[in-house]
């Protein structure tokens, strides 16, 4: 059984059938090719799978396709134009933010919407704001000073 | 770790979703945020034959003022009452308990009907619901009744819920004193080991008023009512409220886990207990 | 040995690897996607020990999607017996199979192999096929698995001990007779998981017009994986090809041949198609592998005034049931050789039981040996709380300065350039250890619970040139190969297999600096059996920094010796007046006269071959370090402890560090605090727990609970950067995971007035608990 779904992904509409029983993460890597969001646990803790819904961040693994029926959706691919870095992936960058990588889409969201609504936060806050990600590689500190960065860059 | 096949409906309106839960009753889950139910489908742990999704049901959200207290549409998004001004003014107990809820992603795909419904007993919902003396509005195919938040927990993830009812919205009535919200977690947003929530309201210099509630000492959130008798036109005093604290804990069962033996959930519960107290009568 | 050039060593050069990895255009093992290619799913035993009576695929079979339902009945054909070939004398293998076939012997144990069209497909399957089960007996606990009437987990072991050692180093039975007071401890550490967020799979690519296999597999060891599937597929090893793809961490879970990749290649075989296992996260924390979950008795024997005699300590490690290729002897060995740290400790007395219990296998997770520097530095602990001593002058007193160095472990391996007094009295600086005492002592007025700890610890990264004869298995080279392309570019093939280290990068940097070129231009790969040198471990051992480093320093010089031997002909010089710079070959006298090196280079290409090894092609074999090769550091954390609840937090947590010469500072900085953060997870939150009825209670991350954000505090770290010689770079990457517990569990024990911590996590359950036993006592 499939249902159609309307919905823009990165700013490309797509209006295609699915798997019902699909999650927003499964259709985003399946169905559409786009990789870049991981599936860590898929029970959503960890925060791999973590993309904008309608502007605010979500674990994609915990959303039914349906449920982004008529939503628009940013993933990490959404975040670079082309191959000019968004701020934040540069500020990640040059922060060594990360290691093995597989956390950083989500981290990447999660940020996107913290400096949306706080573009200067404190050490403090961009701590708790990311305190469902969860990273086994670098003890989150060069995740913060990457975030701090792009906050500092404006 | 992908779900079982079901079949998925989206009603647009509230009849059409009660008509199908009708039909199936328990056999149907209620997809409110997701947070909850969408673990227990990816861990192959709930098996519905269909998936009634309630997020284009319009009438179920909004936030109103009601009699000088609040009404929450069921749908109503967590990050939604977090960030109202009218919640904030009139029910600041149920953002307190918010902050703790997990973490921003799940807060903003996460319901308050949805988390009440669920009725984890480790929950911070619950409990909030228990001591602002929520009345929790349910509709069926047959019509609809409002059941006091004291009857509506049953059990570990049971409510009061018939198998053809959907709980549609949340009334709080004005609270009248301070409240506070207290909860141990192993880490920052996880569920409580233990919590409890209190409501205080002075007379002058005495309690007129007191509600305590303690989450994660047994199958459901459990009204302190004997503690709330010791306190009643009681002038407020640490000492008053350790020994409030010490009977609201006196005789609970809470189950041992790898998190925490019961011994600790029951003396934790009390400390956190009389700390609720203290804050909500200062 | 001449300096090799520093143009990038020391910089914190930003990663090569970063890119993709921003954009996320990461390849990881479930990006992967073939034409045709199906799923497997594994159905996997929910009991600790039971004998399969049957298995019933028929249902399963004829499900939608279902491609085949494979069980060991068509594995054996197909598939030789495993069993574990080690170094280590005395150590007791079972032989097994790829799938559970008479028994099932842990929760978890892989029984089936559904191959669908797709996971969801395939999980549909996977709940319909029925397996009957006759129970039997759990082995839970070592009491049960040395119990001679209990049943055998593997009955042609005929014991469910799989490896025993006593050792006496000195004249321990001495030391224990002279001694003023002998100060005991037992610690029992839970099991605890790697979790890389990226879980293991492999992709099974198999032609069957050529009968070439290639098996994508997240591995840090791709050679042993690719030997292991020869081996038991009797698949010929040169239609055999392992490839890692870009993988999300492993801590030492993806190190070695899993039952499961056997199954996925064979599937892939039978089938002529491609099949993709990537398992859940579920699978991950059930199946994979478990670390830890040691118990150790201790003692040592000592004077009042703080001297350590000798130590005498009895280890016992839970192997689980089926071991890896890796078997945990091997580890204790290395805790034994380790144990003395870099102490005065001469006199020592060893035991070690390795015991079968019916529970996931026991791999190494990151500072496998960990338990030695954790029962040490908490016995040290204990000493001075016996002996009313401060416990920094406890180490004072007993550890090995550098200018005693170098001097002879009791247990055969060399302390030398070991900085650890060093170290102690940075970290003793940085923490404000006089004011905090003085802050603790205020608090405590107010009923406010500080704590302060210190953990002082050394690693083998390398490790000596005789510590491979003290643990009792052979030194493993490493090798590189450099080669030069005919645009001048280089090309180092290296046996690393990273997840998270930044090998491409810290490797490029040496190869750069070596060379004389832009890092742009050099390029490491890694991970493909057809073009990594041969290595039996890959990435693990905190070995990338000496000797991977080291190889392709060593390839590369070999190739630009050969470069500019042939320059020298070509423009009339000298070669030893010739040099590189900036990617032009240049005389010393005359820089502005170069060539480009790529036109030298691809002249060479097309010059007659001459030479024992013709071309600009080199490998390179780095054996050991000639002296030192230990890492290691005082770590020391403060924290507050609720005394009403019992929760933990860190106030400060401290880090001086020596790893002598860093290649990329921020590297060196991440993998620091990395592994502080696993270990702060070990001390107060991480248990992979097991019933007594062998049930597994940690299968979610609800129950198994990772440090984030708001648990791991702001690490602070100061590096000594002592060198023995003008190049000593030593590895780093376990020392967090090793230090960090042991330091924080000082930290609280002292908190709550110097009690003895028996068990770990330190739940605020037991923190409490631990609490009442000092006020009752």
């Amino acid at each position: 059984m499939t249902i159609h779904i309307d919905v823009t992904v990165n700013g490309t509409r797509h209006s295609v059938a699915a798997d019902p029983r699909k999650t927003l993460a499964d259709f985003l890597r399946d169905d559409l090719g786009l990789t870049g969001t991981h599936l860590g646990c898929e029970h959503g803790v960890c925060g791999a799978c973590t993309v904008l819904l309608d502007g605010g961040s979500a674990r994609s693994c915990l959303t039914l396709i349906g449920q982004a029926n008529g939503s628009e959706v940013m993933t990490i691919e959404g975040l670079s134009n082309g191959e000019a870095l968004h701020p934040l992936q540069e500020a990640m960058r040059d922060s060594h933010g990360f290691q093995c990588g597989f956390c950083t889409p989500g981290f990447m969201m999660t940020a996107v919407e913290l400096l949306r609504s706080n573009p200067k936060p404190t050490e403090a806050e961009v701590r708790e704001a990311i305190s469902g990600n969860i990273c086994r590689c670098t003890g989150y500190q060069s995740i913060i000073e990457g975030i701090l960065l792009a906050a500092e860059r404006g | 770790m992908k779900p079982p096949a079901f079949q998925y409906v989206a009603p647009s309106t509230l009849d059409e979703a009660l008509a199908i839960r009708a039909e199936h009753g328990f056999d149907s889950a209620l997809l409110a945020g997701g947070q909850s139910l969408i673990p227990l489908l990816n861990l192959r742990i709930a098996f519905p034959a269909v998936v009634i999704d309630l997020g284009r049901v319009k009438e179920l959200t909004g936030i109103h003022s009601a009699d000088g207290g609040l009404a929450i549409g069921a749908m109503t998004r967590q990050c939604e009452a977090e960030r109202s001004d009218l919640v904030r003014e009139r029910a600041p107990l149920v953002v307190q308990a918010l902050h703790h809820i997990g973490h921003g992603a799940i807060r903003n795909r996460g319901t308050i009907g949805g988390s009440l419904a669920h009725a984890d007993p480790a929950a911070e919902l619950p409990a909030v619901a228990l001591a602002l003396a929520a009345e929790l509005v349910v509709r069926s195919t047959r019509g609809e009744r409002t059941i006091p938040a004291d009857d509506f927990f049953r059990s570990y993830l049971t409510t009061a819920l018939e198998p053809d009812e959907l709980l549609v919205e949340v009334r709080l009535p004005a609270v009248n004193g301070g409240s506070s919200f207290q909860e141990v977690a192993r880490r920052h947003g996880d569920f409580a080991l233990v919590g409890a929530a209190a409501v205080v309201a002075l007379d002058g210099r005495a309690i007129r008023d007191v509600r305590l509630v303690l989450m994660g000492v047994g199958p459901k959130p459990v009204r302190a009512a004997g503690a709330e008798a010791m306190l009643r036109n009681v002038q407020p005093s640490e000492a008053a409220f350790a020994e409030a604290a010490q009977a609201a804990v006196a005789g609970l069962e809470p189950t041992s886990d790898i998190h925490a033996t019961a011994d600790y959930r029951r003396r934790v519960a009390g400390v956190l207990a009389r700390r609720a107290l203290v804050e909500a009568a200062s | 040995m001449t300096i090799p050039a520093t143009r990038y060593i020391g910089q914190s050069v930003l990663r090569i690897e970063d890119m993709r990895v921003l954009t996320g255009r990461g390849r990881y093992i479930d990006d992967l996607r073939l034409p045709g290619m199906l799923h497997a799913v594994f159905v996997r035993s929910p009991m600790a020990h039971a004998r399969i009576v049957s298995i019933n695929v028929e249902r399963a079979r004829q499900m939608p999607g279902v491609v085949d339902v494979i069980t060991d009945q068509e594995l054996v054909a197909g598939t030789a017996p495993m069993l574990v070939h080690t170094e280590m004398p005395n150590y007791r293998s079972p032989v097994f199979r790829p799938l559970a076939s008479d028994k099932v012997r842990h929760v978890g144990d892989p029984v089936a192999l559904v191959v669908a069209e797709s996971r969801h497909l395939g999980e549909d399957a996977r709940d319909a096929v029925d397996v009957e089960y006759e129970p039997l007996d759990a082995i839970v606990t070592a009491k049960e698995a040395q119990d001679p009437s209990k049943p055998l987990v593997f009955d042609d072991m005929e014991t469910n001990i799989s490896f025993g050692d006593s050792q006496t180093y000195g004249d321990p039975d001495a030391a224990f007779a002279e001694a003023d007071r002998v100060v005991r401890l037992t610690l029992r550490t839970p099991r605890a998981m790697h979790v890389p967020l990226d879980t293991r799979g492999g992709l099974a690519d198999y032609d069957p017009g050529t009968g070439e296999l290639i098996y994508h597999a997240t591995s840090q060891a791709p050679h042993m994986v690719r030997l292991g599937l020869a081996e038991i597929l009797r698949h010929p090893a040169d239609r055999l090809h392992v490839v890692a793809p870009d993988m999300g961490g492993a801590f030492g879970q993806k190190g070695f041949m899993a039952r499961e990749d056997v199954c996925v290649c064979f599937a892939a075989t039978r089938l002529g198609r491609a099949v993709k296992w990537v398992e859940d996260r579920v699978e991950n924390l059930t199946s994979a592998t478990h670390g830890r979950g040691e118990e150790i008795d201790i003692g040592a024997a000592v004077r009042s005034d703080g001297t350590i005699l000798g130590l005498e300590a009895k280890l016992i490690i839970d192997q689980g049931s089926y071991p890896l290729p890796l078997p945990s002897a091997l580890f204790g060995a290395i805790v034994r050789t380790v144990l003395p740290g870099p102490y005065r400790i001469d006199n020592l007395r060893w035991e070690e039981v390795d015991v079968v219990t019916t529970k996931t296998s026991f791999g190494p997770y990151r500072g496998p040996w960990a338990v030695e520097t954790l029962a040490r530095e908490v016995l040290i602990d204990r000493i001075a709380v016996e002996l009313g001593l401060d416990p920094v002058d406890v180490r004072r007193k007993n550890m090995v300065g550098l200018d005693e160095q170098p001097r002879k472990m009791a247990t055969g391996a060399t302390l030398d350039g070991a900085a650890s007094m060093d170290s102690l009295e940075r970290a003793v600086d940085l923490i404000g250890y006089t004011s905090f005492r003085g802050e603790q002592k205020t608090a405590h007025e107010q009923g406010r619970l500080l704590g302060i700890g210190f953990a002082t610890y050394i690693e083998g990264a390398p490790g000596p040139p005789d510590m491979s004869a003290a643990m009792g298995f052979p030194p493993l080279p490493e090798r590189a190969v450099a080669q030069l392309e005919p645009d001048g570019h280089l090309t180092v093939f290296t046996a690393q297999s990273p997840h998270g280290q930044g090998h491409e990068t810290t490797l490029a940097q040496i190869a750069a600096s070596e060379l004389g070129v832009p890092i742009e231009n050099v390029r490491v790969v890694h991970g493909d059996t057809r073009t990594a040198p041969f290595s039996p471990i890959g990435t693990g051992g905190s070995r990338a920094a000496t000797m991977a480093s080291g190889a392709a320093l060593l390839a590369t010089r070999s190739v630009k010796t050969k470069v500019l031997s042939f320059a020298g002909g070509m423009m009339e010089i000298s070669p030893e007046d010739l040099d590189i710079v900036d990617g032009l070959v240049v005389p010393r006298d005359a820089p502005s006269r170069g060539m480009p090196l790529g036109q030298i280079a691809a002249a060479t290409y097309f010059a007659s071959p001459a030479g024992e090894q013709p071309g600009l092609r080199s490998e390179a074999l780095f054996t050991e370090a000639a002296r030192g090769g230990w890492s290691g550091g005082t770590h020391v954390a403060t924290v507050e402890v609720d005394p009403e609840t019992g929760t933990v937090a860190i106030q400060r947590y401290v880090v001086a560090e020596d790893c002598g010469k860093m290649i990329n500072p921020a590297i060196v900085e991440g993998q620091i605090r990395g592994g502080v953060a696993q270990g702060i997870g070990i001390a107060l939150l991480e248990d992979a727990h097991y019933d007594e009825s062998g049930n597994f209670l940690a299968s979610t991350f609800m129950d198994y609970l990772l440090p984030g954000s708001m648990e791991v505090p702001r690490i602070e770290i100061r590096h000594l950067e002592s060198d023995l010689y003008e190049v000593d770079y030593r590895g780093v990457g376990e020392g967090g995971t090793i230090a960090a517990p042991p330091a924080v569990v000082n930290a609280v024990a002292d908190a709550l007035g110097g009690v003895a911590v028996t068990q770990l996590p330190l739940t605020p359950a037991r923190v409490l608990e631990l609490l009442d036993s000092r006020q009752r006592g």
